[in-house]
């Protein structure tokens, strides 16, 4: 029987925002962070009820079909020239994508 | 190997599968085809692409385990590893996290003269990355996404060897092994198999240090000098009262150093999660005893039965059997032959030869059956030792079999005894006066009349044949 679920107001930390902002490549708003903190916190505490349900018994599972990956063959066939693959490349040089200069 | 210090070092392997087509798409492997020219929609990432796994490549992952006497299992599942990077037109790489398809498995290395298990972790598969090119522009990087979706095997080891030594053998051992099996072709100048190197010092009796990650050598003299630079360091830093940050290190093969490689220090959250585009993948058991039973004989098989089968040294038969086509190669000669002949012209003669002109044995300029008939013409006392490394020589300068060379030049050695008599008595008859002077004690003649001798037959006369009857004629 589905409860309807009432959310509370669990705030995401600072920290946490920061750092997730960093890895999805989005730059995070000082003004935005109240906000985004308190929408990200109830998002998490949504699914966190994913932790009151007994998996004891259960094995872990990947996928919900009851069905293995189906294979193909080992032939080459796709055949694409650079030119299709760098079609829609913002920016290229010879037959390589280019871009900003990345120094290791 | 820095007295009062323990090593531990830990091993990740990179290695390609050798399928034709990549892990999830039908893009060709081919190495060095123009940039670009090998990329489907679903290695570049077009949108709403989805991944079809090779199976060929299921099965070397198998094989390679079963090789590495590894738990194969039933069920393995793939994940995305996400980082943001301009060769991985994803965003994320399809691999393989907790649950991979090979588990815990062991090899044997050779450490001091004995022998030593080696732990592996696990081994699964992924694919591997764009190239970046970082010198053809002042102001540019270069994508060429030629290899982006190749199927790798990572193998990890257990943090199990102790100096930079055992580690050069255990990759040299899983190179061997993948090369016996052929599901990877080892080369590694061509990036096919290359290793990450995990290594940390510590005190004898401590706890163990801080570990630091040196990326992508794909050589094994790169592997053993960058563990020693890198244990230098961290044994530097701890001496000095300072921390080891554990952290991605490349090693820079023109100075010989290791340095931080600070652009990956944010990419260790890579945020794993199942890839929902693959289902998990499921092994039948008489699916994986089928290919149980197509596992050929294996580098250590091979090595006690050439001791067995051929009496050679545990020594020789480690070297001949530590590359597939060297085994491959001896064993052709060997058949039917002496084997104590066959093993020293391999590998002495032969191994001399390939590493002058920087060969390996599948360019030898001798083929084996070549050599076969060479050592035939030996072992029948045709042609003399001495004779036979001339021919040999010439062998590999024209490519032309023994047999022709020994017609062409007459060479075949004189054993006839009748004929080296006439020979004989002919010396003898020429240096009355060297006659006498050995008679009355000057011993040392004799090497003389051989030399005479010799230098009448034209350098063919059989020396044993030679000797024997220069010293019967001569004490009568």
């Amino acid at each position: 029987m589905f409860k309807p679920y009432i959310l509370e107001n669990m705030e995401f930390d600072k920290d946490s925002l920061y750092k997730l902002g960093k890895l999805s490549k989005i730059q995070i708003d000082e003004s935005k962070l109240k906000s985004l903190s308190s929408d990200l916190g109830s998002i998490v505490e949504f699914i966190d009820r994913l932790k009151s349900i007994d998996t004891e018994n259960v094995d872990p599972t990947s996928n919900s079909l009851d069905q293995s990956l189906v294979m193909r063959d080992d032939i080459a066939s796709d055949v694409n020239t650079p030119n299709e693959i760098l079609e829609n490349a913002p920016q290229k040089e010879l037959d390589f994508f280019s871009v900003p200069k990345v120094i290791e | 190997m820095i007295s009062g210090w323990e090593l531990v070092i830990g091993i990740e392997i990179h290695a390609q599968v050798k399928s034709k087509s990549k892990l999830f798409s039908s893009s060709s492997t081919e190495f060095g085809s123009g940039p670009n020219s090998q990329v489907s929609l679903v290695d570049a990432a077009m949108p709403g692409m989805l991944p079809v796994i090779n199976k060929f490549c299921v099965e070397q992952a198998v094989r390679s385990g079963i090789g590495l006497n590894a738990q194969i299992n039933k069920k393995s599942i793939f994940d995305r590893k996400n980082y943001f990077y301009q060769d991985l037109p994803q965003g994320y790489q399809i691999s393989q996290f907790k649950y991979p398809i090979v588990g815990n498995g062991f090899i044997e290395i050779e450490s001091d003269g004995q022998s030593k298990k080696v732990g592996i972790e696990r081994l699964h598969l992924e694919q591997d990355a764009g190239k970046s090119l970082h010198d053809q522009d002042p102001n540019l990087t270069f994508v060429d996404l030629n290899r982006s979706g190749i199927a790798l095997m990572e193998i990890v080891s257990m943090p199990d060897m102790t100096s930079p030594e055992e580690a050069v053998e255990y990759v040299k051992k899983v190179r061997s092994i993948l090369r016996y099996l052929d599901t990877c072709d080892g080369n590694m100048e061509q990036g096919s198999l290359r290793a990450d190197v995990n290594v940390s010092v510590n005190k004898p009796g401590d706890s163990l240090g801080t570990r630091c990650e040196i990326k992508n050598l794909n050589s094994f003299k790169y592997i053993h000098s960058a563990i020693i630079y890198e244990a230098k360091r961290q044994i530097k830093l701890i001496e000095s009262g300072e921390n080891i940050i554990q952290e991605t290190r490349l090693y820079n093969i023109d100075s010989g150093e290791t340095r931080s490689m600070r652009s990956k220090e944010d990419a260790h959250d890579y945020r794993y999660f199942p890839d929902p585009d693959l289902l998990p993948l499921i092994l039948e058991d008489d699916w994986i005893k089928k290919v149980r039973s197509s596992i050929p004989e294996l580098p250590d098989q091979k090595k006690e039965r050439f001791i067995r089968e051929y009496g050679l040294s545990k020594y020789d038969s480690s070297v001949i059997v530590s590359d597939k086509s060297t085994s491959d190669y001896y064993e052709k000669v060997v058949k039917d032959r002496n084997p104590k002949l066959v093993t020293t012209w391999v590998t002495s003669e032969l191994f001399s030869v390939l590493n002058k002109k920087n060969l390996s044995i599948d360019e030898s300029p001798i083929s084996p059956n070549h050599l076969g008939e060479l050592i035939d013409n030996i072992d029948s006392g045709k042609i003399s030792s001495r004779q036979a490394k001339d021919i040999f020589e010439e062998m590999c300068e024209t490519g032309k079999s023994a047999n022709n060379i020994i017609n062409e030049k007459e060479l075949s050695q004189i054993s006839d005894e009748g004929e080296l008599e006439k020979l004989v008595d002919n010396v003898i008859s020429l240096n009355p006066e060297n006659v006498e002077k050995y008679k009355n004690g000057k011993d040392k003649l004799f090497g003389f009349f051989v030399g005479e001798a010799m230098k009448l037959s034209k350098g063919k006369a059989n020396p044993k044949v030679l000797n024997d009857l220069l010293k019967s004629k001569l004490n009568t």
